[in-house]
């Protein structure tokens, strides 16, 4: 009796597992011999835009090649989604959300092709991106896993008014003249003893991708275009961090940027006279914005004993082809068409974003849209000046322990820049460590 | 002590839990400089923050998402719960003591161990991104049972005999004589599984990433924490309200069950 | 006799039939995770490349893991403001509701609603009051000539701030445990000591909070599980700030798990704090219940 319930319940648990097991396949050969490839994109709702508009002309024009569209979550967990993608072989052709900070676990992982096997590849890639970015895509085994699509340069956008009206007549460029700027536009308006205007805002909540917008993308201006690694190991530990550390102390300190977490749109309603952002905010500052507001773009400052051009981050997003593919051909014509000119010219279009080409501003093809676009301008100079984050699988943890000691040190005053800087470089070194048993990992 | 200072203390105290929401409620309508203030009305109401909600997130096919997942589970809750709880309360057999201490040993696990390996079945099995991933590890409760049984072990031993002799197998006896007997308890149990799967959030967080899969609180969640509003408060605060809306009616309108169950519930515990 | 080994016998099958369900159930989700926990512990795993085993390490991880301590520390900072708190209040509240007056129902069902309405609710609204210039509570603060309170951005408040938060969203519940505890005091006790001429303080400790006591056990047994649970608060309004001081153990694992990838170290973690929990509820009902 007790057996046969024994028998029935693992034939139950069997057939449970092996139903389930059947996985999605990502696609399948159709009745009429066309090819069907899934396409991830990014899910903020201008790429699923340019994405429906791009599959949509391409499956009109490549009856054999068909191609389904579907958004992933772009918030902090679409790598999470990837990887379980890849652990349950439940992954797409094709993706073109690709984080490169997180390329060492895809890779590791073998969930993604090797780029440079198809003959035409390093052409393409020589041919599109600028060639001071060429090296800082290929992994360190030495191959390409990614293909380099597009960029949202960080620089600082701010309110013109605001700033004549502290009498500051250009932009600052430098540590001092971005804090003597500072000092005359945060004010107390009203005369309750606390400010009603400030410089400018960051979210303190010591979440890890937060510091893009403050810490590292300061860093890398600060450094000439470093990034936290290089071939030897951790480099950040090094003056450059520390002085980035201690301007955002001399901030907060003199409340430049208030210690809160401000809900509300404040730049548009004129609290904050600079945000830090991307292209992308252009399209949302036009939406919002009242007719009288103007504004523009300005670099990233650096210390002011920095001379050269100014570096940024660059949150770069890469398109990349999974090795569940049926049809690494097929999948890689696809690619192609959509890093091409026309779609390049649809990115700047429909998301404001700047697609990783050499020579944008000077291309004939984009001259009408750039001489609308001003603003644009700018952010695709800055484009071949960008850093990208390093592939490392700690990245996240090293960036929540330089979080962490910025939290402790910027923002709060606890702690010298000095022993910030060491005790992040300290606990990146140890993470890195725990890290090296496995082989392949930088 | 004096009725009216009574009075005073409980309307001070409703304030405290009233006021709050409909502040909040106010702040959705009104326009995004106005939200700061405290007081409720504003010369400016409009409909703004709802549409760019409804604009921004697919909220409510999150709602669907959230209904549909809820009174599945519920319902597979109460199915299952009734089922065991009866097998446990009114037949014997070898064992039952046995499963019964597992029953309850499995209420003091804290969920802190099993969620990950949890995650890892679902990846396992491909469930991740599916209503599967949902719905299948909620679909037993052993406080569900344990409670089917505390009731059932009260039915009168005659009626189960004289549906006997009638020929009703166990099945029979439970679905046709027990049940509509079960009423209370029934509604008990149905509500806080309903409540708990409605308000949910951790677990969606984990296993599901594709956006028409997402339950409401889950989306709200991300909207709220993720940049998807834009910065816009009203929005943000107008997602929390679409939360918090339809468990509200239904709480309006089943207040007593839902206070009750609880409480037993508690006691229960 | 024949025939009673008979209904044994079937009654055996349909009690194994019907069990069924629970059976899979508990193998499935419960037996097979903890097993497979159990195993983790001793594995290094990111999910996308095969386990590694390490042995102890994760051991030795944890107990130098100072932001897990940190964790635990918080949570208990949480637990130590958020029990007495809830239990004055929903006391208070509940004494007030049981006196003969009128609207009872009203009032019970308007303290009971932040219960229901889902915790993410909670913590958006709360965001809002908590915020340092332009929040609710500070504006009314000011309002009163007051100075305002750096809620979630200071480290001594902000825990305290989570901790009013759950007690504002959980008393109702601990209203209605009241409410029925005190319900069951029977009046003649109320009325003795009246004669003898106890005065209404005296009665209250003498007589409610003894015959309270198994309801006070369960309000704290499960004020405490919920603060052990503490998860979507942190992780809305402060990501764990500031400096880690509103990092609850949940929210850290988490992080270990679903950001960095560590599924081995975040099990050892999951393990080594439901152990915690299990010896603090221990304890609990130990030191309670023996106020007899």
């Amino acid at each position: 009796m007790r057996i046969q319930a024994t028998i029935t319940l693992f034939l139950l648990l069997g057939v449970v597992c092996i139903s389930c097991g059947k996985k999605r396949t990502a696609q399948t050969v159709a009745a009429q011999g066309a090819v069907r490839l899934t396409y991830w994109c990014a899910s903020n709702q201008s790429e699923i835009d340019l994405a429906t508009e791009l599959v949509s002309k391409w499956n009109a024009s490549h009856p054999k090649i068909q191609v389904a569209l579907q958004p992933i979550p772009a918030s902090q967990s679409s790598e999470e989604a990837l990887l379980a993608a890849i652990a349950g072989k439940t992954t797409p052709d094709i993706c073109a959300n690709m984080w490169p900070g997180a390329m060492d676990d895809f890779t590791s992982s073998g969930g993604l092709v090797r780029l440079d096997q198809f003959p035409d590849f390093m052409d393409y890639l020589t041919e599109r991106i600028p060639t001071e970015l060429l090296e800082s895509f290929r992994s360190p085994d030495g191959h390409y896993y990614q293909i380099p699509w597009k960029t949202n340069p960080i620089m600082i956008m701010y309110n013109k008014r605001m700033f004549r009206k502290a009498g500051i007549l250009k932009p600052p460029r430098t540590y001092s003249e971005y804090l003597a700027a500072a000092k005359s536009i945060t004010k107390d308006l009203n005369g309750d003893g606390r400010a009603d205007q400030w410089m400018g805002y960051q979210d303190i909540r010591p979440i890890w991708w937060q510091r893009f917008f403050d810490y590292y993308t300061h860093y890398i201006a600060a450094s000439g275009g470093q990034t936290l690694f290089d071939s030897m190991g951790i480099c950040f530990e090094n003056d450059a961090s520390i002085k980035v550390f201690s301007f955002f102390q001399e901030i907060y300190r003199n409340g430049y940027f208030p210690r809160t977490t401000f809900q509300g749109d404040n730049f548009l309603a004129g609290k904050f006279a600079t945000v830090i952002t991307g292209p992308w905010n252009i399209t949302h500052v036009e939406k919002f914005k009242k007719p009288e507001f103007e504004y523009d773009i300005f670099p990233i400052p650096v210390p002011d004993d920095y001379h050269g051009p100014v570096y940024t981050y660059g949150d770069h997003k890469n398109i990349s082809i999974f090795s569940t593919t049926k049809n690494p051909e097929a999948v890689w014509k696809f690619a192609r068409f959509l890093i091409s000119a026309q779609a390049d010219l649809r990115l700047l279009e429909v998301c404001s974003q700047i697609p990783l080409r050499k020579n944008l501003t000077k291309n004939p093809l984009y001259q009408s849209y750039f001489r609308e676009n001003p603003m644009m301008t700018k952010f695709a100079e800055q484009a071949p000046f960008t850093r990208g984050v390093d592939g490392s699988s700690v990245l996240k943890e090293i960036f929540d322990a330089i979080s962490q000691e910025y939290e402790a040190c910027s923002i709060y005053g606890k702690r010298t820049p000095e022993e910030a800087v060491a005790n992040a470089a300290h606990a990146g070194r140890s993470r890195r460590q725990r890290r090296q048993t496995r082989p392949g990992y930088h | 002590m004096k009725k009216s200072l009574i009075y005073i203390l409980l309307i001070v105290g409703g304030l405290m839990f009233a006021y709050p929401f409909l502040w909040m409620i106010s702040a959705t309508f009104k326009p995004e400089a106005e939200i700061g203030s405290i007081g409720l009305w504003s010369a400016n109401f409009s409909m703004r923050n709802y549409t760019a909600v409804f604009q921004k997130i697919p909220i409510s096919r999150a709602f669907l998402n959230s209904i549909f997942v809820s009174a599945c589970v519920t319902f597979s809750v109460i199915l299952f719960g009734s089922i065991v709880g009866y097998a446990l309360s009114r037949l014997r057999f070898f064992g039952r003591d046995f499963l019964l201490g597992l029953i309850l040993f499995t209420m003091v696990i804290p969920f802190q161990i099993t969620l990950i390996p949890m995650y890892i079945l679902m990846v396992k099995f491909g469930w991740v991104d599916s209503y599967m991933a949902l719905i299948v590890p909620g679909m037993i409760s052993a406080f569900g049972i344990l409670l089917f049984r505390q009731f059932f072990m009260d039915i009168p031993q005659d009626l189960i005999d004289a549906a006997k002799i009638d020929g009703c197998n166990d099945f029979g006896i439970l679905f046709k004589i027990i049940y509509p007997l079960s009423k209370p308890v029934i509604i008990t149990v149905g509500i806080v599984s309903f409540m708990g799967s409605w308000n949910d959030v951790l677990w969606p967080l984990i296993v599901i990433r594709l956006q028409k899969l997402m339950t409401l609180p889950q989306m709200v969640t991300i909207f709220a924490v993720g940049g998807q509003a834009d910065g816009q408060l009203g929005a943000q605060l107008a997602a929390a309200t679409l939360l918090a809306v339809p468990i509200v009616l239904v709480y309006t309108f089943f207040q007593r069950y839902f206070i009750e169950s609880m409480a037993t519930t508690g006691l229960k515990n | 006799m024949k025939s009673a080994q008979l209904k044994t016998k079937s009654s055996d099958k349909t009690g194994y039939l019907m069990s069924l369900p629970y059976v899979i159930y508990f193998g499935l989700f419960i037996g097979f995770p903890l097993v497979f926990s159990f195993i983790l512990i001793f594995h290094k795993w990111n999910i996308v490349t095969p386990m590694q085993w390490i042995g102890l390490r994760n051991f030795y991880r944890l107990f130098h893991d100072v932001q897990f301590f940190i964790a635990i520390r918080n949570t208990l900072v949480f637990l130590v403001i958020h029990i007495p708190l809830q239990i004055f209040t929903a006391l208070l509240l509940a004494i007030l509701l049981n006196q003969k007056i009128k609207l009872k129902g009203f009032f019970r069902a308007l303290y009971f609603l932040p219960v229901i309405v889902s915790g993410v609710v909670i913590t958006i609204l709360w965001q809002q009051l908590f915020a340092y210039e332009t929040g609710l509570l500070n504006l009314l603060l000011t309002k009163l000539g007051l100075s305002k309170i750096p809620w979630l951005i200071n480290i001594k408040w902000a825990m305290p701030s989570i901790a009013i938060m759950a007690t504002w969203k959980n008393v109702g519940l601990y209203i209605v445990l009241f409410l029925v505890g005190l319900q069951g005091i029977p009046r003649y006790l109320y009325e003795a000591a009246e004669i003898d001429g106890a005065r209404p303080v005296q009665q209250f400790f003498h007589i409610t909070i003894p015959a309270l006591n198994s309801t006070m056990v369960l309000v704290v047994i499960l004020s405490t599980i919920g603060g052990f649970s503490l998860f979507i608060e942190p992780f809305v309004m402060t990501g764990g700030g500031p400096m880690n001081s509103t990092l609850s153990v949940m929210l850290y694992i988490y992080n270990q798990a679903f950001y960095f990838g560590h599924m081995g170290y975040a099990a050892t973690l999951g393990f080594f704090f439901a152990f915690i929990i299990l010896i603090v509820v221990l304890i609990q009902k130990k030191f309670v219940e023996r106020k007899d």
